[in-house]
């Protein structure tokens, strides 16, 4: 019996994975739009005319399409589609470092928390409630205020802040698992902790962290343009998907392009993301196989 | 931190520190005991009129701020926006009408030395006051209440916003209800200015309290002004109801409400909108202006306030000490991009730091061109040689620099990323490295740690061109000076000059003093001056009686004055 | 029970020291200061600035301030805005029921459809109304809530002309229709990420309940499908959501923070940006001190109750 159900709940192999992603429409087209994106963003400015700092005051607000700038020119003259490609690295790199290291740390502190209980547990998840206290917004400020702004402190300070709602789900899916049989029959085994927890804890509770995953992604995106939006974030003339919607916001009447172009692009990385993590997590869990 | 910049609540103390658009009194001739306290003081100035003002107030007024205020005790320490309500519900002995006349307001007439207000050395001041004046509680207005306010000011335990000026008085005697006499400790002229704004509190009740920084009027104050304190909702509104036997003109409204609208989209939308009667602080951003005044049944002025936008550079670090480098960083600049693009034409150029309407503005201060190959031969000629990358050092230091303003001021952010290009032109790096006011106008500004800034000043003392805090040597906070020239300039002439100009009593001296002043600071690029500062704001048609006022801090001063046609 | 109940509000009371301590010492140690706004305002010379800065004892060692600052706290003393010179408690409260109303809104229109809509895709997987539903949550998830908002008054008040531009109320009004009228638009884009992330939520943790063994199990015993969704699958679905509602906190409250800045609520989250911008030490502490209190009400609230409903967690 515990065999048995050690057996079925392990991840399929990765051809059947694949072969289940691949019926997953959505996510199919959300990874090819996230390659897209990605792709644009790192090879795109090679291909355009104009640099995307380049300031052509006496051509600012050219409308999309008329011309040689095919997405418009912004509030310097400057190539639209330039700095939404370059803004592109920024944010997603952001996006997806940022939800690395949050992921990372918040399935060890979840894993060892729910695992050990007790004490350590007790004292992990008082941390995580402890900075869960703070409004994200709150974290953000504080952390910012003592950090310079750039790339890397950015990444560093949406991850500080996203970890702990992964650690809290983690901790209660361990948490929960490690009564089950499955775990008992692993403790019985003599297996090592540590590789119940990662090996039979973590990996049964991947429906749930491929969830929180793709969440995180588009928080880490997300909160990128909150913090241009706080004054912190990436400085100009460099260009985020963040601060461009930021600026953008009073000529929202006057040149509504300079808004759609980042937000949409926002909007449609993040959306694919989510959908990636959707199918990946239909794709890991066979148990979904079942009608 | 101008009106054209911060467009939402997140850096709110954008627009308070500096240059916010302090439209301070700078009237001809209150420099002067001699000449400048000679007004007339029936100058009553007043705006032509289509129709004549109701008999009864009728109607609101719902004036939209950007920033909150939250001070209403007016002599503790407050910010700009906090003025547009003590306006309205506190009255000064005298204010200044937008022609820079002082009109008497509490005191019956404005002191001079013709009419023996003044004596001849300035020392002695006699002020008589109106006998009709009543608090908004009933009880008679009288010369205690002056005594007490100027006593609260100098009290060590209140919150005082400042004692500028107020610390010299002496001795004061209150000699009938309606007269009160002080002496000076020295001759000090821009205090008939400061005066002007300084609203008289009531000591029927402040005197009973126990801890003057905290009590109930702190938050329901009660005055001699032509509106009375209706309801607060924290956070939203406040709302003030006439005061019907206000002792001057009107009012003719019912109701003001101060609306508080973070955004400056915002406040424009609901102003387009019409559920706003009038745009306060900070006004129209410059790119919806344009549109504003094609609006139907919308009036927008735009006027010129007292600062002057700047770059501000810090003499202390490396490159900007060589004045050379000032220059060709002045001569580098497109500054008519900056005005005409960016802010739509709507500020006027100045080489001065002193406002075109002030007495002690310097005529035909060395005009800016945009020269940048003169720039590149001034860098050349004083040794600046291009090194790695196309940046421009000298013995070993390279000409790059930051610069900072108050992030999210996106008119500014854009004349930073001008100014980049601008100054890559000639070899010269500049980085942005902008911070959330309330850290960039700490230590970073007031101890100069910056590199650069991009910043809007007021540097008018009350109404007098005396910039001794901003220029003089022993006014550099990061040395242990007591002042604000965080420029860190040090000039023996102009130190000379400063003390000379706090000395003299006649106007024609004094202009030719502040004059010498200004063409010094011009010639040494102390600061690179950009523009002097403007406001555009917004008022619904039919709505009569608006009139900016560059003497005062706010245009909701008049609001009494203001009426539905 | 009882025992781990005291255990728990130890462990809380202990938290909140900590909450406290960490974040008197952020805000303290943060560049800036409550003076920034008046320091280079030729209103105040530097002898001015240092006189408020004695009168509001920040000159004192940071140790000595919180210690005081704490010692106040706990005999009912919240100390006063450096702004407006108001109680913190009265300014905190002066703002709680614009923001209750609104996040109270937003959060049942997002409950009741969040569950609605989870509940409905998981038993309707790949259906069209699934799809529209997963695509729909996504799309909100993914746009910035300011943009949003943004968006929502240029379209629905500028052009449209429907509802208000934003504020609570109409001055002089004091109407429920009013008040309606005004909660509409914020209420519904705080709604949006919320319905989003419930639905989420509820649909992955339907689809985890329907394949679990035991509802196998019921269905082979014939079990009437209707009597599996409602006494098995819908009871179990909603056990994590108990999680997801402590959760749900303090990311409501940072919603809440956007659509007051955006739509000019008078709420406690624009209080909040503002005070941190203008560095109201006693402010920012103040409402620290309340949500944090609230948050971990919250989580103690989700603990017990998921004791209580899942046998399988033991109290220990």
């Amino acid at each position: 019996m515990s065999t048995a159900a050690l057996q079925i709940v392990h991840p399929a192999p990765a051809h059947a994975a694949w072969l289940r992603f691949r019926r997953h429409r959505l996510a199919l087209a959300g990874a090819i739009t996230i390659l897209a994106l990605a792709l644009g963003s790192a090879f795109g400015p090679y291909l355009l005319p104009f640099d995307n700092t380049h300031i052509d005051i006496l051509n600012r607000f050219t409308p999309p399409l008329l011309g040689a700038h095919i997405l418009g020119t912004d509030e310097l003259g400057r190539d639209v589609l330039a700095r939404l490609m370059m803004g592109g690295r920024v944010s997603l790199s952001i996006g997806v470092i940022a939800m690395v290291i949050a992921m990372a740390v918040g399935i060890v502190v979840g894993a060892f928390a729910g695992f050990y209980g007790g004490v350590v547990g007790a004292v992990l998840m008082r941390l995580v409630d402890a900075l869960l206290c703070f409004p994200t917004i709150f974290l953000l400020l504080a952390l910012a205020a003592l950090t310079d702004p750039d790339l890397v402190t950015t990444t560093v300070l949406i991850a500080a802040t996203g970890w702990m709602g992964v650690a809290r789900v983690v901790e209660a899916q361990v948490r929960s698992l490690r009564e089950r049989e499955f775990a008992i029959a692993a403790v019985a085994f003599g297996s090592s902790n540590l590789r119940i927890m990662f090996r039979e804890l973590v990996p049964n509770a991947i429906a749930p962290i491929v969830v929180a995953a793709t969440l995180n992604v588009a928080r880490a995106i997300l909160l990128e343009s909150y913090v241009s939006y706080l004054g912190y974030g990436i400085q100009p003339p460099a260009a985020s998907w963040g601060n461009m919607l930021n600026n953008a916001q009073i000529y929202l009447t006057s040149a509504p392009w300079l808004a759609i172009a980042p937000g949409l692009a926002i909007t449609l990385a993040v959306t694919s993301f989510n959908f990636l993590g959707d199918g990946l997590r239909d794709a890991l869990d066979p148990r979904m196989n079942i009608p | 931190m101008s009106h054209e910049g911060a467009k939402r609540s997140i850096p709110p103390l954008a627009d308070v520190a500096l240059g916010f658009p302090t439209r301070r009194q700078f009237i001809q001739g209150s420099a002067s005991a001699a000449a400048g306290w000679t007004f007339s003081s029936s100058a009553f100035a007043q705006a032509e009129r289509p129709t004549n003002p109701p008999d009864k107030p009728r109607g609101q007024v719902i004036a939209a701020l950007s920033q909150e205020p939250t001070v209403f005790h007016p002599l503790m320490a407050g910010i700009e926006v906090d003025q547009a309500v003590w306006w309205q519900v506190f009255s000064p002995l005298w204010f200044i009408d937008p022609d820079g006349n002082f009109v008497p307001d509490l005191a019956r007439e404005v002191p001079t030395i013709e009419n023996g207000g003044l004596s001849a050395d300035g020392l002695t001041w006699k002020i008589k006051l109106r006998s009709d004046v009543k608090w908004q509680d009933g009880t008679p207005f009288t010369a205690e209440d002056v005594k007490f306010s100027l006593e609260l000011i100098n009290n060590p335990d209140f919150r005082v916003r400042n004692r500028v000026g107020h610390g010299l008085v002496k001795d004061i005697k209150v000699v009938a209800p309606d007269e009160i006499h002080w002496r000076m400790e020295q001759p000090y002229s821009p205090y008939m200015s400061i005066l002007s704004l300084t609203f008289i509190v009531p000591k029927h009740i402040l005197e009973k309290v126990s801890d003057p920084n905290a009590s109930p009027f702190h938050n329901a104050p009660i005055g001699t002004g032509p509106f009375r304190w209706g309801e607060r909702v924290p956070g939203d509104h406040i709302l003030l109801n006439a005061h019907t036997g206000y002792h001057g003109k009107g009012p003719y409204v019912e109701r003001v409400v101060f609306k508080y609208i973070p955004d400056l989209t915002v406040l424009y939308t609901q102003f387009r909108t019409g559920q706003v009667d009038y745009t306060g602080l900070q006004g129209i951003l410059p790119n919806f202006v344009q549109e504003a005044k094609t609006l139907k049944g919308r009036k927008i002025y735009v006027s010129s306030t007292s600062s002057v936008e700047h770059i501000a550079p810090n003499l202390e670090f490396g490159p900007f000490a060589d004045r050379a480098v000032r220059e060709a960083l002045y001569f580098a600049i497109n500054k008519q991009a900056i005005i005409d693009t960016l802010n739509y034409g709507l500020p006027t150029l100045t080489e001065s730091f002193v406002p075109q309407q002030a007495w002690s503005f310097q005529q035909g201060l060395p005009q800016h061109k945009y020269d940048p190959a003169k720039a590149n031969a001034l860098l050349d000629v004083a040794g600046w040689m291009r090194g790695s990358g196309g940046v421009r050092e000298k013995g070993g230091v390279k000409l790059e620099f930051t610069n900072s303003t108050t992030s999210g001021n996106a008119v500014r952010e854009q004349t930073q990323q001008l100014l980049i290009q601008d100054w890559r032109a000639i070899g010269a790096a500049m980085r942005v490295n902008n911070m959330p006011a309330a850290v960039i106008w700490g230590d970073y500004w007031a101890q100069s740690k910056f590199n650069s800034v991009l910043v809007s000043v007021n540097f008018m003392l009350g109404s007098d061109p005396d910039v001794t805090p901003r220029f003089g040597s022993g006014a550099i906070p990061a040395k242990g000076g007591r002042g604000n020239n965080t420029y860190q300039y040090q000039s023996a002439e102009v130190d000379r000059l400063l003390a000379q100009g706090t000395k003299q009593f006649d106007l024609a001296q004094r202009k030719t003093t502040y004059g010498d002043l200004q063409k010094l600071i011009r010639n040494d690029l102390a600061i690179l001056p950009l523009f002097q500062g403007f406001i555009a704001e917004g008022v619904k048609e039919g709505l009569q009686g608006f009139r900016s006022n560059i003497n005062t801090s706010t245009n909701c001063w008049n609001i009494r004055e203001w009426y539905w046609a | 029970m009882a025992r781990y109940l005291a255990n728990r509000l130890a462990q809380a009371i202990l938290l909140l020291v900590i909450v406290s301590a960490v974040g008197f010492a952020i805000l303290h140690l943060a560049p800036g200061g409550p003076l920034s706004q008046y320091a280079a305002s030729a209103q105040m010379t530097q002898d001015d600035l240092d006189r408020v800065t004695r009168q509001l004892g920040l000159d004192r060692p940071l140790p000595i301030q919180y210690l005081d600052w704490f010692g106040r706290m706990l005999k009912g003393d919240w100390g006063r805005s450096y702004r407006d010179g108001d109680a913190v408690l009265s300014v905190i409260s002066s703002h709680l029921g614009a923001t209750l109303e609104l996040m109270a809104s937003a959060t049942i229109i997002a409950v009741l459809l969040g569950c609605w809509i989870g509940v409905l895709g998981a038993l309707r997987r790949y259906s069209v109304f699934d799809t529209l539903a997963t695509v729909g949550a996504m799309i909100a998830l993914s746009i910035p809530t300011f943009w949003f908002g943004l968006i929502a008054i240029y379209v629905f008040s500028v052009k449209l002309g429907w509802l208000p531009g934003g504020n609570r109320e109409t001055v002089g009004d004091g109407s429920l229709l009013d008040l309606l009228h005004h909660l509409i638009a914020p209420a519904l884009v705080l709604a949006l990420v919320e319905t989003a992330i419930w639905g989420r939520f509820m649909r992955s943790s339907m689809l985890e309940v329907i394949n679990q063994d035991y509802i196998r199990t019921a269905r082979a015993k014939g079990m009437p499908e209707s009597r599996i969704l409602t006494v098995h699958a819908l009871r179990n679905a909603l056990l994590p959501m108990i999680t997801v509602a402590g959760l749900q906190f303090p990311t409501l409250l940072g919603g809440a923070l956007v659509a007051e800045t955006v739509f000019t609520w008078p709420g406690m989250g624009r209080l909040f940006l503002d005070s941190i911008g203008y560095r109201d030490y006693p402010v920012v502490m103040g409402i620290l001190m309340f949500s944090a209190t609230m948050v971990l009400i919250g989580s103690l609230l989700a603990d017990i109750l998921y004791a209580v409903v899942d046998p399988r967690i033991r109290v220990r």
